[in-house]
């Protein structure tokens, strides 16, 4: 029982990480209606520069700022594309540029970081925060998971209070009648782009000293992001962060299982599947087609 | 049909001597060796150019059932199972269909983004199950053992090269069938293809089965390429950047699935000898990707657009044939053809029919006409079946419709048109006829189309000016020769001229063809012209009904369009 | 000068013509009427004249300035609003949320209140709960913050009582004598044109009647012709 709950405990980074991902994801989705496949690249591109001006000696703080200055460069590039030329698109269009846009992100960062080749992560928070029922839980995990929390309240904090909230709800809702009471939709698509760049870049930093800190498997955290984003069924911020948060912590559970742990990657495959056949129990038309 | 399919499939057969002959005969053996590699890939882009570019879906674990296609070949060929290697490819495809169909399923309904997300996870899941898995055999240094009579790279490039142009052919008769018009309706409008009858479930389904069959093959085609394989060869990178060279060079197309195994496979190579990285190419893929979806015109699409300018195309008449030559009518039964009773829809709290009641008695056009607003889109979507729910009682000739889906509904004997344009425009004209009527013959096309004055049925749709893909709305839902017709605004955008005679063949329709119909129009010299009843709409009520001379001059019908009182028109 | 002249105007909507060749102008303080049946292209010219769809052809001037390339935003800020068919409020946002978004510099929420006092009692109420003709005030309010020259409106009256369309088209008539151009679509020709200074009659995209409202709405027998044919 205790190597289980060890276990699940070490799964909670993970499951902070996936849940501050698709709590991006929904956030993308509800505001500019993208579903977004570079999430995670985006916040990888952020984390490898961190990483190369780490080992080029530069001091940790600085080194993680421009790096995060970079996801956000990153994430306003790719929401220029997706703004200026595919405005218009449908959903599923749009979701398809992003996927080439994922191949095209994950074959470049592979060669400007040397492939597979290790680098040398930085921890940026080392050590154990607390110790709950004997299980050390790092703070990396309490981070993590505290930053999930406090993008989703931020976010709801953001959109419900200020001005600029405001007309990014009103975009959301109705982009045709924003735009025909001169809101600068376009500026405002690429803030959106821009934040959700910069946060899952720190995620990503957060998390890439416990994985094998390669481009591509950092790229591909957006599978279970999007997991989690479904469980929110990319409209509830809270259940997404549930969602994320119960991936982690049964993809940790799984790793303590002899017999199963090596097939622990397919847990968002199995959840994604379980919800889908749930949701659309009832809908009946690919919408407004 | 069948002999456009036999044509383009000679065309593919004799392109495939040519240069097959020209590559094993000719060209050295590493060359003939990278050209079975474009074959191969190439096999795998048609399977995705199937879900992707017909049904317009997004798949990412194509590499994924070919790797269920390699891995079954090579149990297979540890197993000696009698067949060789061709019938185990046949069988490795086989194995990927239970698996395409499943992963399928929960992607049947809703937005089709979800099939990119269950997909993509499938490939994660689907990488490290087949890294804990060596590949059959290898550890013995078993190799998969090619067919004796293709056993040198020449051999196996022809090996290659048949498969290759018998999935080729077998694609080009698909995409001309009933069912491959209906891939390309669902992906264009899957409201459209339902009103045609065309189950959406079995649509998908098919495309899903079809295409996972057909990369398990090219995956069973690697095994014996390269005797024995890793996991890399299948993993979800490479379904990825399969996935952006299908959406660039438009794998549905012969030349698009070559072209991309061209990409795919001498990208590298070229790269390789100028001392460049290979991985380069990826990046050019996205690209290209990135670029065809902008302009919504993949590569094959845009050398087909050139070709076609280059050679004079010859005019297309309008098809013509003898009236004679129409599919008799159906003979019905006199009385209510439909008879609607007591509709009502809410939409939340919004009432947009109250209490309708309507019957349209067969043999005759009967009108539905009202104000913007009035509900008479709500009404054919009830009766088509396009609502979640309604209360009432809608019956075809005395049988309820309750609790049937909209393509059952069409299959049972109701046809509507559309006020927007939702034909496909991949279609040529013959094809869309063909899905919306089963079994009608070459020259019951041409007379349909002639009676309504559309072109040729090999004409392309995306060729025809938009005014006339209305009437050929119509003429596909007339093919059917259904019990009801419910046509919406068919005579929005036409001119004065054309209005008149659109007019006098839906006049025709219900001697014709036995169709009753229900015409809804806000052209009210069109609906005086030929309806015999007309009920008027307003605030989703009925508030008149008769025949429209006397209906058209009634107090309460004047106020609802112009908003003028009895009085006010008196003074 | 007029503030909004609309020249040779041409619209085509899926390759096919739905305006062609059309001339309507606008003055400061009045309202000109456009009136047709459904499918003579009003809502297409509208569409047209606020950037929803790009024009085939022609001029559009506010003031004299074209602006018949520029985006929506643009001719917005430019001083064109629009209130589209079919009463888009931001349906999650509450009445008072609409009214802030498109609140400008120099305009104030009151305006909006003292045009219609009805919606002072709803303000927290989200919009999507609003009744149809609240949630048409609440369109036409959000589009008076943005401190138009030019106002078009399209089919204000669809699917609302009399009494409610009697109401908003006094209100209408109220922003025309304070000094704004008012464009209004209608199919609800009597109350259009009563309180209306121009009107036009659109039939398959071409403008077939240009008068005065007052003296079509004294010959319902004409504009029973244009409208039902017959």
């Amino acid at each position: 029982m205790n190597a289980l709950l060890t276990s699940a405990v070490a799964g909670l980074t993970a499951g902070g990480t996936y849940a501050l991902l698709g709590v991006c994801a929904v956030f993308t989705y509800r505001l500019v209606a993208v579903v977004n496949f570079t999430g995670a690249a985006i916040g990888t591109a952020g984390t490898f520069v961190l990483i190369a001006l780490y080992e080029a000696g530069f001091p940790i703080w600085p080194s993680v700022v421009a790096g995060i200055a970079a996801g956000t460069m990153v994430g306003v590039a790719i929401g220029t594309i997706m703004t200026r030329w595919f405005g218009e698109a449908s959903a599923s269009t749009k979701a398809a540029v992003t996927v080439a846009l994922l191949v095209g992100i994950i074959a470049i960062g592979l060669r400007l970081t040397g492939g597979q080749h290790p680098h040398n992560m930085p921890e940026l928070f080392p050590g154990s925060a607390f110790r709950m029922a004997g299980v050390e839980v790092t703070i990396a995990s309490v981070l993590t998971i505290g930053l999930a929390a406090l993008f989703t309240v931020l976010a709801d904090l953001f959109l419900n209070t200020t001005k600029v909230g405001l007309n990014l709800r009103a975009l959301a809702d109705r982009p045709m009648a924003a735009e025909l009471l001169g809101i600068r939709v376009q500026l405002l698509s690429l803030l959106v782009w821009g934040m959700t760049g910069a946060f899952t870049t720190f995620a990503l930093m957060i998390i890439a000293p416990q994985r094998s800190p390669n481009f591509m498997t950092l790229s591909l955290l957006v599978v279970p992001a999007l997991a989690a984003a479904l469980v929110g069924l990319f409209r509830s911020f809270w259940r997404t962060l549930a969602g994320g948060i119960v991936l982690g912590l049964v993809e940790g559970m799984a790793s303590s299982v002899d017999s199963i742990s090596q097939y622990r990657s397919a847990i968002p495959f199995l959840v994604v599947l379980a919800v889908l056949l749930w949701s659309q129990r009832e809908a009946r038309w690919d919408e407004a087609r | 049909m069948k002999r456009a399919s036999l044509k383009a499939s000679l065309v593919v057969v004799i392109a495939a001597i040519v240069l097959g002959g020209v590559i094993a005969g000719l060209l050295p053996s590493y060359w003939v060796f990278l050209a079975t590699s474009v074959l191969i890939t190439g096999v795998a882009l048609q399977s995705l150019g199937l879900v992707a570019g017909r049904t317009g879906m997004i798949a990412l674990c194509q590499m994924s059932f070919a790797g269920v296609g390699a891995w079954t070949v090579g149990y297979l060929n540890l197993a000696e199972a009698p067949g060789g290697l061709a019938v185990w490819i046949l069988i490795g495809g086989l194995a990927a269909v239970p698996l395409g169909v499943a992963i399928g399923l929960p992607a049947l309904r809703l937005r089709g983004i979800n099939l990119a997300i269950v997909t993509l996870s499938f490939a994660t899941a689907f990488d490290t199950i087949l890294a804990t898995m060596t590949y059959p055999g290898q550890t013995d240094f078993l190799q998969v053992p090619r067919p004796e009579l293709f056993d040198g790279d020449e051999g196996y490039f022809v090996f290659v090269l048949l498969f290759y142009v018998a999935i080729a052919m077998a694609l080009e008769f698909l995409s001309r069938s009933r069912l491959g018009a209906s891939w390309l309706a669902v992906r264009h409008s899957e409201r459209a293809a339902a009103a045609h009858g065309v189950s959406i479930a079995t649509a998908k389904l098919s495309a899903f089965a079809i295409s996972a069959f057909i990369a398990g093959i090219s995956g069973g085609l690697l095994a014996g390429y390269l005797g024995t394989l890793v996991s890399e060869n299948f993993s979800m990178m490479q379904s990825l950047s399969l996935y952006a060279v299908a959406v660039m060079t438009g794998a549905h197309f012969a030349e698009g699935a070559i072209i991309g195994g061209l990409l795919v496979v001498m990208f590298p190579e070229i790269l390789r000898r100028l001392d460049l990285p290979q991985d380069i190419g990826n990046v050019l893929f996205a690209i290209g990707a990135t670029q065809a979806l902008s302009t919504g015109e993949t590569m094959s699409e845009t050398f087909r657009r050139q070709l076609r300018r280059l050679v004079p195309a010859r005019i297309k008449a309008a098809a013509s044939a003898p009236a004679s030559d129409l599919p008799a009518p159906v003979s019905r039964a006199a009385g209510p053809a439909l008879s609607v009773e007591k509709l009502t829809v809410r939409y939340g709290s919004v009432v947009a029919l109250d209490g309708v009641n309507l019957t349209v008695t067969a043999g005759t056009v009967a009108g539905l006409i009202g104000p913007n607003g009035a509900g008479k889109s709500t009404f054919i979507d009830a009766v088509a079946g396009f609502l979640s729910s309604y209360e009432g009682s809608i019956k075809l000739g005395g049988k309820p419709l309750e609790g049937m889906p909209a393509h059952l509904r069409a299959r049972e004997g109701v046809r509507r048109t559309w006020q927007t344009n939702r034909i496909a425009p991949e279609l040529t004209v013959g094809g869309y006829l063909a899905l919306a009527a089963k079994g009608l013959s070459a020259s019951e096309t041409r007379a349909i189309l002639g009676w309504l004055d559309c072109p040729d049925p090999n004409t392309l749709v995306v060729s025809v000016d938009a005014g006339t893909r209305r009437l050929l709305d119509v003429a596909g839902v007339v093919a059917a020769r259904p019990a009801v017709l419910l046509l919406d605004e068919p005579a929005a955008g036409q001119s004065h001229e054309e209005t008149l005679r659109l007019g006098q063949r839906i006049a025709e329709i219900p001697k014709l063809f036995g169709s009753a119909v229900l015409l809804v129009e806000h052209d009210m010299d069109l609906v005086r012209a030929v309806c015999s009843e007309v009920t008027v709409l307003d605030f989703g009520r009925v508030i008149a009904s008769g025949p429209p001379a006397k209906v058209l001059d009634l107090g309460p019908v004047k106020k609802a369009y112009l908003g003028i009182e009895e009085e006010s028109v008196a003074a | 000068m007029s503030k909004l002249v609309v020249s040779n105007l041409s619209i085509n909507r899926a390759e096919l013509p739905v305006v062609s060749s059309l001339d309507i102008s606008v003055e400061s303080g009045a309202i000109s009427v456009v009136l047709g049946a459904n499918g003579a292209g009003k809502t297409t010219l509208l569409e047209g004249l606020s950037g929803i769809i790009p024009v085939a052809g022609g001029s559009i001037a506010i003031d004299g300035r074209d602006i018949h390339k520029a985006r929506p935003g643009v001719r917005s800020r430019e001083g064109l609003a629009h209130v589209e068919q079919g009463r888009t409020v931001f349906r999650q946002l509450t009445t008072e949320e609409n009214l802030k978004v498109s609140l400008h510099s120099g305009a104030d929420l009151a305006e909006a209140y003292a045009l219609f006092p009805e919606l002072v009692q709803r303000r927290t109420v989200r919009a999507s709960l609003l009744s149809g003709g609240e949630q048409q005030m609440l369109v036409i309010a959000r589009a008076l913050l943005t401190r138009p020259k030019v106002l078009l409106i399209d089919e204000m009256s669809a699917g609302l009582a009399p009494v409610i369309v009697t109401r908003l088209m006094s209100a209408v008539r109220k922003l025309a004598d304070n000094g704004l151009a008012v464009l209004l679509v209608e199919q609800f020709a009597a109350l259009a044109l009563s309180i209306g200074n121009r009107a036009y009659v659109m039939r398959r995209g071409r403008v077939v009647h240009d008068g005065d409202c007052m003296k079509l709405l004294k010959s319902p027998d004409e504009l029973h012709r244009l409208y039902l044919g017959g």
